[in-house]
This record gives C-alpha cells, sequence and structure tokens, in this order.
C-alpha cells in the first residue's frame, strides 16, 4: 500500500461522504464534519485491507466501529443529530456495487442460455454473501459505541 | 373508593387534555421517522415531546407504516395511532426537531405553540436545490467509481450520469411515482448513460462504471436503521425495513440489467 493510494481512497470517501451528505439535506455548515467522517472510513478500512492484510468484512467492520466511536466523542462539537454522522461516514462503504452483482447473477442464473450455471450460481452467492456480512458488520461497528456510550432516555 | 372507580377518568380539567398531547407527540415521531431516523430516536423523541407537554406515562409502538402511543396522567391514559408517509432522510428536519425537543422537555412551550411550531418546521425547513444536489450527487458517484476501480476516463460520464439521474429520481418523487418504479426508471437511465459515456470515452471499466452511476440508489441509512434496529430491540421495524431495501435493490437490479442489454446491442 502506498501513500498516495490511501490519500486517494481517503479523499474519495471524504467526497462519497459530503456528496451524500448533501442528498440526505445536511446543511452547509455541517458537510465538512460528513466528509471527515468518509474520509476516516475510509482511511481506517484502506489500512485495514491492504496494510494488515485484512478481509474486506473484517477491514469495514474495524472501521465502522473507529468512526463510531469518534462520531460519539465528538457529537457534542459538532451540532448533528444523532446518528447521521456516522452513517454519513459509513455509506461509501456499503457494497452497493456487490449487490447489484449479486442480483445480476441471479438474474443471469434464469436466462435459458447460461453458459456455466454452477460457477454462476457460486459466483452470485458469493457476492450475496460478502453484501450481507458487510453490511452486518457495518451496522454492528456502529451500533457498538453506539450501544455503550449512549445515555438511555429514563421512560 | 372501589378498583372500579378509580379507572374512571378524571375530567374535573384540573389536568392537561391528553389529545392534543397525544397527537402532537405523535406528529413529531412521525416527521422525525419520515426524516430517516432509527427506531430508537423516534422512542426517545416522542419521549420528550410528551413528557415536556405534561404527560406521566408513555408507552410507543413503533410500525414501518404506523405510530401508536398510550399516555397517561394519574389515573387518565389514552392510545392514538398516526400514520406514517414516505420513509425518506432529511438531516436538517431531523435536527431541528432534536433542538425543538430539548426546548419542550423543558417545558418553555405549551401543546398549541408547540403544533404550531412543528408545523412551520415542515414546511419551512430548507433544502438544497436540485441542482446543487444533482451536483453532489455525481461527484459522491464519481468517488464511488474511483473506490470501485473505474479508470480516469470512465469517471466523467459517471458524474454526468448520476447528475441527470438526481434530477430525474427527484422530478418524479416530486409527482409521487411509485419508489420501486422510480428506481428501475433511474437505475436504467443512469446505468446506459454511464455505460455509453464510458464507452464513448474509451474506458475499459464499462461495467463498473455503469454500476458507479446507479449507487446514488442504494439504500445505505435504511439498511443501517434495518440493523440498529433490530440491534436496539425492534426486530418488526428493522424486518420490514430490511425488506424494503431488498426490493429496492431487485429493481435497481432490475433497470442495470435492461441497460446492460440494451449497451451490449447498442452498435
Amino acid at each position: 500500500m502506498t501513500l498516495a493510494f490511501l490519500l486517494h481512497q481517503t479523499v474519495c470517501g471524504a467526497i462519497a461522504a459530503a456528496g451524500f451528505g448533501v442528498l440526505f439535506n445536511i446543511g452547509f455548515r455541517s458537510l465538512p464534519w460528513c466528509a471527515v467522517s468518509g474520509a476516516l472510513a475510509l482511511a481506517v478500512r484502506t489500512y485495514c485491507l491492504d496494510g494488515l492484510g485484512w478481509n474486506l468484512e473484517a477491514a469495514s467492520f474495524g472501521a465502522a466501529l473507529i468512526v463510531g466511536a469518534a462520531v460519539q466523542v465528538l457529537r457534542a462539537r459538532t451540532d448533528i443529530s444523532q446518528n447521521a454522522l456516522d452513517v454519513v461516514g459509513c455509506i461509501p462503504m456499503v457494497p452497493g456495487s456487490f449487490a447489484a452483482k449479486a442480483i445480476l447473477g441471479m438474474f443471469a442464473l434464469t436466462s435459458t442460455n447460461t453458459l456455466d450455471a454452477s460457477e454462476t450460481l457460486i459466483t452470485a452467492v458469493q457476492f450475496t454473501l460478502r453484501v450481507t456480512f458487510t453490511v452486518g458488520a457495518i451496522g454492528t461497528g456502529l451500533a457498538i459505541p453506539t450501544l455503550l456510550l449512549r445515555v438511555r432516555v429514563t421512560r | 373508593m372501589d378498583a372500579i372507580e378509580s379507572l374512571i377518568p378524571d375530567d374535573s380539567g384540573a389536568t392537561p387534555s391528553l389529545e392534543p398531547i397525544a397527537m402532537v407527540a405523535l406528529d413529531a415521531g412521525r416527521m422525525l421517522m419520515e426524516a430517516g431516523a432509527s427506531a430508537n430516536g423516534i422512542d426517545e423523541i416522542v419521549a420528550k415531546f410528551a413528557r415536556g407537554l405534561g404527560a406521566e406515562r408513555v408507552d410507543l409502538r413503533i410500525g414501518y407504516a404506523s405510530l401508536a402511543i398510550t399516555i397517561g396522567i394519574g389515573p387518565n391514559g389514552i392510545t392514538r395511532m398516526r400514520e406514517v408517509g414516505h420513509l425518506g432522510v432529511n438531516q436538517r428536519l431531523d435536527q431541528e426537531l432534536w433542538h425543538l425537543a430539548e426546548r419542550v422537555s423543558r417545558k418553555e412551550f405549551s401543546t398549541e405553540q408547540t403544533r404550531a411550531e412543528l408545523a412551520r418546521l415542515a414546511t419551512k425547513t430548507p433544502r438544497h436545490s436540485a441542482w446543487v444536489m444533482a451536483v453532489a450527487v455525481g461527484l459522491a458517484c464519481a468517488a464511488f467509481g474511483r473506490l470501485l476501480k473505474v479508470d480516469w476516463p470512465g469517471t466523467g460520464p459517471v458524474f454526468i450520469a448520476a447528475c441527470l439521474g438526481q434530477l430525474v429520481r427527484r422530478e418524479m418523487l416530486t409527482r409521487h411515482v411509485n419508489v420501486f418504479i422510480c428506481a428501475t426508471m433511474v437505475s436504467f437511465l443512469s446505468s446506459l448513460l454511464g455505460g455509453l459515456g464510458a464507452r464513448w470515452m474509451g474506458s475499459t471499466t464499462v461495467t463498473t462504471a455503469m454500476i458507479a452511476s446507479i449507487l446514488l440508489l442504494v439504500p445505505g441509512v435504511p439498511s443501517v436503521n434495518a440493523q440498529s434496529d433490530i440491534l436496539e430491540g425492534h426486530p418488526t421495524l428493522g424486518s420490514a425495513r430490511a425488506v424494503t431495501v431488498v426490493v429496492i435493490l431487485i429493481f435497481v437490479a432490475a433497470g442495470l440489467w435492461l441497460g446492460q442489454v440494451l449497451l451490449a446491442n447498442w452498435h
């Protein structure tokens, strides 16, 4: 892993998070925090993937855990309510392309002239499992700091 | 006083009326839910509003399409239900609702003032303009494309395709087109434009560029909310959100598939 590659991934994570921040109607004043959140997520994930040799699911879990903890610590300063900041930061890690490939693989299986049905099935199942485990890893990584650090409301 | 007599509601007028408190608290919860909050946030904000307006007991049931609340003051109690509309994401409204909840919980507002403030927030909370949103989404998808290893010639078309896709999506949602149909149509349009543009620019990553062009449609917030709802003890709502996410992804993939079929036959 080169520093240039890490920087590239970090900047792309920041742009993607800030872009989705606008889509989610976050105010301009808070957008830099979204960018920081996305940059942190992608920097940690890239380091875990390429620096430490973890798989995508483990790296996504580690990145979500760190983003979730950082957001909990910084919440008072950012003035963005509840879980917006950590979710926006982790959006660039949601494996949308794997999900699309998994469903397209399922579509291909139903075709009458599938060349190698068993290989297509295995690839589609692999993508499906990776999407499931990665989204699960992100959700769990975000939930742990929230559940540990949040003050529960008295009912 | 016997047990039956103690259950008869006290209508002396000494306590605040329960009906407006329940409806205002439900309205706040509905607005927060439609703005993309998770179940725990909705639970918390409804309790803040109801207690701030005078309720002593608050119990909330959160469904995918409705909220039901039971509130009580002394021996009196009522249960009310409110329908919830389309679940989008609007963080500025979310933020404003939390600020209002803090003030209501400090008893700075009466029930009527709170209702008026909620109505004001529903209509006056600013949104980014359609063009700002389209450019931001285009940049986000282009950055996504780079993360997915789309080459530089393919990145420009991804930006343009996602911009146009977002403009079309917003227009369709304004016209109340079904969200699933909208997802398929925008996915088809964006993937086709992204693929054609990438091919025209000489990109070697046309398929990935097509996928990057439709990433604006991936329901990221609902998928994270689904899991956090299940983890935080709301499995029914979490499961409903997860099913919706899967169905949206299927409709998005259908549009992408159509785009790929058309591009493969485009000479």
